[in-house]
């Protein structure tokens, strides 16, 4: 596993997602890189049920539980701004058993589904991002294998994906200021990709003005 | 193989006949040594018995006495095999009657020549190339001149501890490089050289020679499944680790110098630490990171300066 950037590009003026993601997926056919299969994230939220927030008097943290088609033995369990927990993969039939104490918000369920290229040492995963049945963005994941110490190589990074995003290129990820030396590792992906899904939702919830 | 083709100065008749001669000898030895089996036949007297042992073991040893004679004799007439060729055995070549198909022989005399040109100018070079390089080392590498003139030993058998003080010594000399030394197949060491986070380098080597580096990433498994520092475990990381393996190859041939093998290890590993800027450093020539998906993987051996591999000379 090596260092990762997780960024949203914005639809394409005047083309739809599927048009967007088609796009940059030959860009990155074109530099040279070759489809190996799929992958898919998936995101649930679990809200805290009323009983437990009466009694620490707070409102309810909110509990994200995702899995990576990267990592399919594993199972994360995340707070925002908080720990990442990684479990096994049945810690979902854990999670039904808790149903007392977290509830699923079985709406706010969201995944990012695509192709998954490979350039060099790069791996790079152009995916939808989904929410029920509509389409609401689009994700680029950005590995580059072997570096293990995110700030070693974000130059490296940006340079990589300029080639292909463009002025979409994103700026450094939080997770990479808090990391120092310390090694990379899945969580920080999975925050990345938690964070991302955060700023789609709102920007669903707040419905696009002045468009039209 | 046709008798005429093996008989140039020799006289078959006398080799025939002195195969015979050997012949005959060898029956008159067995002869004696079945005299002396028997021993005394059964006689009527004591005197008998002895009369007649000793009568058939000297007529067996004179009949030996006259066939080696007889040998002798034939071997001065069958004359020396041709000594007049310069190459000896490799001379029954020139009659090979189809010289024209096969001109081995001319072939092999030129191949012969041209072998000892190649000796005596390889002994030439090697001597001026070993003045050179222990200057250009000295000057490079900063060793002290009051070290310079310690003869080390050159031979492949050092003593395990003398290799184990110069690691350890090389060991401290880099804080951010740490080398762990461990004896895996018999007495030859493998080094494992992690750098920083960076990267991890697998060394084998013989005595005190660096025999063989494989680089892998950092968070790639170098110990094979009974804990050992394994050299054949396959890397996942196709082409960076691959390209600096390549690399660092080269560097040995670079750092070449079999009067101080200590001073080759420490020069290889002050190269090998250059490496641990690995994904921060731009090339020095085309000032970017990336040139085909690659980062600059090479070293200069001189100034240590990062390169793509397609933008050094
Ligand atoms: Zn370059």
């Amino acid at each position: 596993m090596g260092v990762t950037c997780v960024a949203q590009v914005p639809v394409a003026e005047g083309k739809s997602v599927q048009q967007t993601v088609e796009l940059l997926t030959r860009k990155l056919e074109l530099l040279g890189a070759e489809k190996q299969g799929t992958f898919c994230v998936d995101c649930e939220t679990y809200h805290t049920a009323a009983s437990t927030i009466s009694s620490q008097g707070q409102t309810g943290k909110l509990m994200y539980v995702m899995h990576n088609s990267e990592y399919p033995l594993s199972c994360f369990a995340l707070f925002e701004n908080g720990p990442c927990l990684i479990a096994d993969a049945n810690f979902d039939t854990l999670m039904v058993k808790l149903k007392g104490f977290f509830q699923n918000a079985k709406a706010n369920k969201i995944e990012s589904r695509g192709t998954r290229y490979q350039y060099c040492d790069f791996l790079v995963k152009v995916g939808t991002v989904t929410m029920g049945p509509s389409a609401r963005g689009i994700s680029v994941e950005v590995e580059y294998c072997p570096c293990v110490i995110a700030n070693d190589c974000w130059n490296l990074l940006m340079e990589f994906m300029q080639s292909f995003m463009g002025t979409h290129t994103p700026g450094i990820p939080s997770v990479f200021g808090t990391k120092h030396d310390s090694i990379y590792s899945p969580a920080d992906t999975m925050v990345q990709y938690m964070e991302l899904f955060n700023k789609i939702r709102k920007q669903q919830q707040v419905p696009v003005a002045g468009i039209r | 193989m046709a008798e005429g083709v093996l008989s140039p100065g020799v006289n078959l008749e006398a080799f025939s006949q002195a195969i015979a001669a050997i012949q005959a000898l060898r029956s008159s030895v067995t002869r004696v040594f079945d005299c002396l089996k028997d021993g005394m036949r059964n006689k009527e007297t004591l005197e008998g018995r002895e009369k007649g042992f000793v009568a058939a073991f000297q007529e067996s040893l004179h009949s030996v006495s006259r066939d080696l004679g007889e040998l002798e004799r034939l071997s001065n007439l069958v004359g020396k095999p041709s000594e007049n060729h310069p190459l000896h055995n490799s001379g029954l070549l020139s009659l090979d009657p189809v010289q024209d198909k096969t001109p081995l022989y001319s072939q092999l005399l030129q191949a012969y020549k041209w072998s000892n040109k190649l000796q005596y100018h390889a002994g030439l070079a090697s001597g001026l190339l070993n003045q050179q390089s222990l200057k250009r080392s000295a000057n490079q590498m900063g060793v002290s001149a009051k070290r310079r003139p310690k003869a080390q030993p050159t031979t492949l058998v050092l003593p395990p501890q003398y290799v184990d003080d110069v690691i350890n010594r090389i060991d401290r000399m880099f804080p951010e490089m740490s080398i762990q030394l461990s004896r895996p197949n018999g007495t030859s060491a493998m080094l494992l050289v992690t750098l920083g986070k960076v990267l991890k380098v697998i060394v084998v080597m013989r005595s005190l020679f660096i025999d063989r580096t494989i680089v892998k990433g950092y968070n790639e498994n170098v110990y094979t499944e009974d804990g050992k520092v394994g050299y054949c475990i396959s890397s996942n990381i196709k082409f960076y680790f691959y390209l600096v393996t390549d690399h660092a190859t080269t560097a040995l041939l670079h750092y070449q110098l079999p009067q101080m093998p200590d001073v080759v290890v420490r020069s290889f590993m002050t190269w090998l630490r250059s490496y641990i800027k690995l994904f921060q450093a731009p090339c020095q020539r085309c000032g970017k990171f990336l040139q085909d998906g690659l980062p600059p993987t090479w070293r200069d051996f001189r100034t240590l300066e990062a390169f793509h591999d397609t933008c050094r000379q």
